[in-house]
């Protein structure tokens, strides 16, 4: 019974057991192991930098090369040395996180939406920035760049009131258009449709040329009800649904949500569904640039970046703010505001230098090395127009017209409404009953 | 005795820091509430269970995983056995074969997932230019989009990755049948099909019923190819309880909820498990049984 061998109590481990050396090694290696976890777990410096290296961790896989020569150009300039820590989009959450668990976080970090970044904020990881931006930094921003990044009295997710980061991007988002495609089918590419019942019928004269319409991701259904809901609704008013005090069962959202319901009926939402998936936004983006299956979609402005590496032969395109309603009773405003930026950690040795170096980073001379070389909308105003792409003069135009809402869309609300959306267009659900479910997200978060 | 446990601490440290430990915090963290960030983690009781028992979604989603666990357990086991058995009876090519059945699985989930949404893709698809080159426009389709379509095609995609880990298991099962019991069996005048019911099929149900457990299991917790093709779309028709506590933990920083979503979840699979594991060892052992009789 080889099962029982070892067991044997006349063998030899048993009659000599362990030598004295054998034990020593045993317990230095234990020691040695016990050592090494508990090292894993310590830290109270909160950042990994030292010295005067900054070490930045970046979310942008896109803005990672400007980034790099602009850090380059400021250690030429100072002599402070900057370590770029690029995390990706994908992981950059994941690894902030394991950061802040393990108290090793970077002396400065991109700042992406407000929701994902709150907990970091209501943690301490991020500078207080209130009482710097009261004065001429502050003044440097377009007023929307401040308003969409500071955290009101209000504010759902809990955050001590204030801002906690500083961007170098105002995104805003609408509709992009294949410029022959209009063309093709007899419509002026160069001349924004007024209303949304014109922009409807251009897609159906698109679609009668044989090219798929209108397009857009699952994932940008939100901003486009929101962009959209600006026509019936003031600021104010949109900030009191997001934060819960005003019901999404309002008249303003019904005609808001009629929209989607308008787009399926004409027949101009292309293949009849909107793409879902983590590369929703992507599969529109390919159907543009790539093979320009679609003639028009819904995007952000920072997708010419993404236009200028996937297709760089392909710069035919325009872009305008999504069409104003026909029975709109205001004066329709983007969605946007701040993009890409940074937060400085305030627990840090190096937290003055990397406060300066973001300061740096915004100023207006670096904002236009942003904008060339990533491209995008400075959020500095100082930043002339003329710099601006011509893909994205059409939205650029309107980006004093952004919305000022300070606070976002639920994630558990995005959800909903996204799936909204999504049933909407399925004819699976009503206007009023995707408004309920949007209602029972906002009370259930 | 001292020597034993000397030798036996090295693994026992490991189990109980990585398996442990976690399944103890993940317990203990579902009756806390926690953003996934602060140092903070107030206890709240129970309420995080009352969310979820509340919670429609998710038991909605429940149903999804059951479809997933039924096809990983009836298509894709069917299909590797059906792969297994040809690739053992093959004179030519089985080492070609072997490596490409078994291929599917040595990929990413999210590679596969990224392919397959653009095999599928309504406009360029391979899949649907493919049906227009041969003259079969009217069977092109939103694949991802249509909701009568969506929950088949990531089912179908899942069969395609997971075959390979049960082919596998069901040749090694199939090659040590003994060759004695078919030369019995052929004398007998079994052929084909009584062949396989009577020899082939008990001979390989101790494979059968570990390939069916953990196919089951794979189906019923399936999250990266259903995240990266439909992310639960269209509309939630293809949402899994994964997706939902990813959802929690990742997008809306519940982790509470989260933790207490993953412990009604992984209750149910043990059940589902257990019931599994009791109906193949029935299945084997009155296989077994009738085998030694025949014998």
């Amino acid at each position: 019974m080889t099962r029982f061998h070892t067991a044997d109590p006349t063998g030899p481990t048993s009659t000599t057991g362990p030598s004295r050396r054998r034990f020593l090694l045993g317990a230095a290696g234990t020691g040695l192991a016990t050592t090494s976890l508990a090292a894993c777990g310590s830290g109270d410096s909160g950042s990994s930098g030292g010295g005067s290296e900054i070490v930045f961790m970046n979310q942008s896989r896109g803005q990672a090369a400007t980034l790099k020569a602009l850090a380059k150009q400021y250690t030429k300039q100072t002599g402070v040395k900057i370590k770029i820590d690029d995390a990706g989009p994908t992981d950059f959450l994941a690894k902030l996180q394991s950061s802040s668990q393990s108290r090793n976080m970077p002396d400065i970090y991109s700042a992406v939406d407000g929701h994902s970044m709150a907990p970091y904020y209501k943690a301490g990881w991020a500078m207080d920035l209130t009482d710097r931006m009261k004065g001429s930094w502050g003044d440097s921003f377009r007023p929307a760049t401040l308003k969409t990044t500071t955290f009101g009295a209000d504010n759902p997710q809990g955050v001590k009131p204030g801002i906690y980061s500083a961007h170098w991007e105002t995104p805003a988002l609408g509709v992009f258009v294949n410029a022959a495609m209009y063309e093709a089918a007899g419509l002026e590419p160069d001349r924004s449709p007024a209303t949304m019942s014109e922009f409807i019928d251009q897609m159906r004269k698109i679609k009668k040329s044989g090219k798929g319409p209108f397009w857009f991701a699952t994932s940008l259904s939100n901003q486009l009800v929101q962009s959209y809901a600006s026509n019936y609704m003031s600021d104010e008013e949109l900030n009191a649904t997001f934060v819960g005090k005003n019901s999404w069962k309002s008249e303003g959202w019904r005609k808001t949500l009629q929209l989607v319901v308008d787009l399926r009926d004409a027949g101009v939402i292309a293949n009849g569904s909107i793409p879902s998936g983590t590369t929703d936004n992507p599969t529109v983006e390919k159907a543009f640039f790539n093979t320009q299956g679609v003639a028009a979609i819904f995007d952000g402005t920072s997708v010419v970046g993404v236009a200028r590496a996937t297709a760089p032969d392909f710069t035919d395109f325009r872009s305008f703010p999504l069409p104003k309603a026909d029975d709109g009773t205001r004066t329709p405003r983007l969605v946007g505001g701040a993009a890409k930026g940074a937060a400085v950690n305030p627990r840090s040795k190096n937290a003055a230098k990397a406060l300066k170096f973001l300061h740096w980073l915004t100023a207006a001379d670096q904002q236009q090395v942003w904008a060339d070389g990533v491209p995008l909308i400075p959020s500095a105003h100082a930043v002339p127009n003329k710099n601006i792409p011509k893909q994205l003069t059409g939205i650029a135009a309107k980006i004093s017209d952004v919305q000022l809402v300070q606070n976002q869309i639920l994630e558990q609300v995005n959800t909903a409404l996204q799936k909204g959306t999504q049933a909407l267009v399925l004819k699976e659900r009503t206007v009023d009953q995707v408004l309920g479910d949007l209602d029972a997200a906002q009370k259930s978060a | 005795m001292l020597a034993a446990w000397l030798f036996l601490s090295p693994a026992l440290a490991v189990i109980a820091v990585f398996t442990v430990v976690p399944f103890v915090q993940g317990i203990l963290l579902s009756f806390q509430s926690w953003d996934g960030v602060s140092l903070d983690t107030p206890y709240v009781g129970l309420a995080n269970y009352r969310y979820v028992l509340h919670d429609t979604l998710f038991w909605g989603s429940m149903k999804n995983a059951v479809f997933y666990g039924v096809v990983g357990l009836v298509v894709a086991n069917a299909v590797s056995m059906a792969m297994a058995l040809a690739v053992h009876q093959a004179r030519r090519g089985a080492a070609f074969f072997r490596t490409v059945y078994y291929l599917p699985g040595v990929f990413s989930t999210v590679v596969v997932g990224v392919m397959f949404s653009w095999f599928l893709d309504p406009n360029i698809g391979i899949i649907n230019q493919t049906l227009k080159a041969v003259g079969l426009d009217g069977l092109q389709h939103n694949w991802l989009g249509d909701p009568k379509t969506a929950l088949i095609a990531v089912a179908a995609v899942f069969v395609w990755y997971h075959w390979g880990f049960g082919f596998i298991l069901f040749l090694a099962g199939r090659q040590d049948v003994p060759r004695e019991l078919y030369e019995a069996a052929s004398l007998d005048g079994a052929r084909g099909w009584a062949q396989f019911r009577n020899v082939t099929w008990p001979g390989m149900s101790h494979v059968t019923g570990i390939v069916s457990v953990l196919t089951l299991l794979s189906g019923l917790q399936i999250f990266g190819t259903v995240q990266v093709l439909t992310n639960g779309g269209p509309a939630g028709h293809t949402e899994v309880p994964t997706l939902h506590i990813y959802q929690q933990a990742f997008q809306y920083s519940e982790y509470g909820r989260a933790a207490a979503m993953s412990v009604i979840f992984g209750l149910c699979l043990v059940v589902l498990a257990c019931v599994q594991l009791w109906v193949s060892r029935r299945l084997g052992g009155s296989t077994d049984s009738r085998t030694e009789k025949g014998r």
